[in-house]
């Protein structure tokens, strides 16, 4: 069933990267996996739907390889995949300037690495911090402005919060601060972004897990 | 108001926000604790400031810290300092290969010391050389670092066609000792030198199992960079079949001393150009 939903993301590449990408998942070790993950990076980048998949496209290609080469360390792919993913980090303060779909989009990306990408079951210690200065960047009152980031931010607190809060609950603490007082002092913010806000305030106070009321109160109008 | 947030967007966008002494007044103006505001001055959106320079002095380290302590749960070696500035990449690799050796010893012991032993005892033995003989007990070794150094002296030969070859094509029992290669067993003590030496002798003997040079070059591009093929197999020919190698410290062993956490080996000194020829006969 992976698969299946793989390859329908796979459909937005032209057909040379179909089959390369469709390689990648069955026979890792076939294919230049350096340029495989600078097409899934770039890719993420661009469109917002495959940012939210990549992590899953990542996993499988990182076991197929680790299968057949029977050892985690020569990980070709993983390692380019983070040192790509770093050196977007670096620059993250243009993107953002330069266009905000693509801001949201890595933040998206690293944020669903972080989800799938574990070693020995365990979040990769080396993205921790990085990920949370993502998370704070969306939370500054310039990003508060704008819906784009604030979604992006709350989405993948819902994703991940527990598990970063489990791993650093210091700096789950300081993002906190700055949700709360966005919430309460910020100007100017829409409505909707208020909403998700207090959504997420509850959603983290309730042990990331939302009251079946909470969700009443948040849900119930959407269904109608 | 409208003020505070025109403030803080330009502060936030300015990457030298610490040059105006806001920190303190930045959010706290607006708080009911703002008057001891100190309680808020931390400020850390920016993973590259948090290196790059202080802040408020405080809050450099309180976030220093917790990234110390957070990356080594276990144990505070000399290895998260190098991990602090690598890419991440090798910094996953670090952790992944710490994670499995600290699996292995507890496996390691439970395997020769039987159950009751595996209470942690480390530190007991320092990682200097010395005896190298096989009661296991006493000479296990269990510094970290020295076992991560030889882990990924291991994982470069494992890493490697001849080894995939060798372990398909001769199954565990039938390999005999000094005429198959044999992992060195890290957690032995030995001595710098010996191990450096059963290692070289280690993968010396595991090119026997190469490829055949065409396809090498096709598949095999990226383990023979890091294994620095070529190097090896110069020697080949020196150490034709040496069963107990922990006390030949011959020829080449001193060039192989800077190797230990770097990726490629350091080129071995050709002692016998003649062999040269033979590499991909």
């Amino acid at each position: 069933m992976e698969n299946s939903s793989d390859e329908y993301r796979i459909q937005s590449f032209d057909l040379d990267t179909q089959m390369l990408l469709k390689t990648a998942l069955k026979d890792p070790s076939s294919v230049n996996l350096d340029k495989v993950s600078n097409i899934i990076v770039d890719q993420s980048l661009k469109d917002p739907v495959f940012s939210k998949e990549a992590g899953r496209i990542c996993y499988t290609i990182v076991q197929v390889h680790n299968a057949e080469t029977k050892q985690g360390n020569g990980n070709v792919f993983r390692r380019n995949l983070l040192n790509r993913l770093q050196q977007e980090f670096k620059d993250r303060e243009e993107t953002r300037g330069r266009s905000l779909q693509e801001w949201v989009c890595y933040v998206t990306f690293i944020c669903n690495i972080f989800d799938y990408l574990k070693v020995n079951n365990m979040p990769m210690v080396a993205l921790v911090h990085p990920v949370y200065d993502c998370l704070m960047r969306l939370a500054q009152p310039d990003a508060l402005m704008n819906e784009e980031e604030v979604d992006c931010l709350v989405l993948q607190l819902h994703r991940i919060g527990e598990q970063l809060e489990k791993v650093n609950s210091q700096r789950m603490d300081e993002l906190f601060f700055l949700l709360r007082d966005g919430f309460l002092l910020q100007e100017g913010l829409t409505s909707m972004s208020r909403l998700l806000l207090l959504e997420i305030l509850e959603f983290r106070a309730g042990g990331w897990l939302l009251s079946s009321t909470a969700h009443k109160y948040y849900y119930s109008e959407i269904a109608d | 108001m409208s003020d505070w947030i025109r403030d803080n967007r330009r502060d936030t966008l300015s990457r030298e926000h610490n040059k105006r002494s806001t920190s303190l007044s930045r959010w706290s103006n607006c708080r009911k604790r703002g008057i001891d505001g100190s309680l808020r001055a931390k400020r850390d959106t920016d993973g590259s400031d948090m290196v790059n320079n202080g802040h408020a002095d405080g809050s450099y380290r309180k976030s220093h810290n917790r990234h110390a302590s957070f990356t080594t749960p276990e144990s505070t070696g000399p290895v998260s300092s190098f991990i602090r500035q690598a890419d991440w990449g090798s910094q996953v690799e670090d952790d992944e290969m710490r994670r499995d050796v600290h699996r292995d010893v507890q496996r390691y012991r439970r395997r020769i010391l039987g159950p009751e032993v595996t209470q942690r005892e480390r530190k007991t033995s320092s990682g200097s050389s010395g005896s190298c003989d096989s009661r296991e007990g006493e000479t296990m070794e269990t510094d970290e670092a020295v076992l991560l150094r030889r882990q990924k002296q291991i994982n470069y030969g494992k890493n490697t066609l001849a080894y995939d070859r060798y372990i398909s094509e001769v199954p565990k029992h039938m390999r005999q000792p000094g005429v198959h290669p044999k992992t060195p067993n890290k957690f032995r003590k030995y001595s710098r030198r010996s191990w450096d030496q059963q290692i070289k002798l280690w993968k010396v003997k595991l090119h026997a199992w190469d490829p055949p040079a065409k396809n090498a070059q096709d598949k095999g591009l990226n383990n023979i960079e890091e294994l620095g093929l070529d190097d090896v197999m110069e020697v080949e020919l020196d150490f034709p079949t040496l069963s107990d190698s922990k006390d030949t410290t011959a020829t080449n062993s001193l060039s192989l001393e800077g190797e230990d956490c770097l990726g490629t080996p350091v080129k071995i000194q050709k002692t016998e150009p003649t062999a040269e020829p033979a590499c991909y006969s």
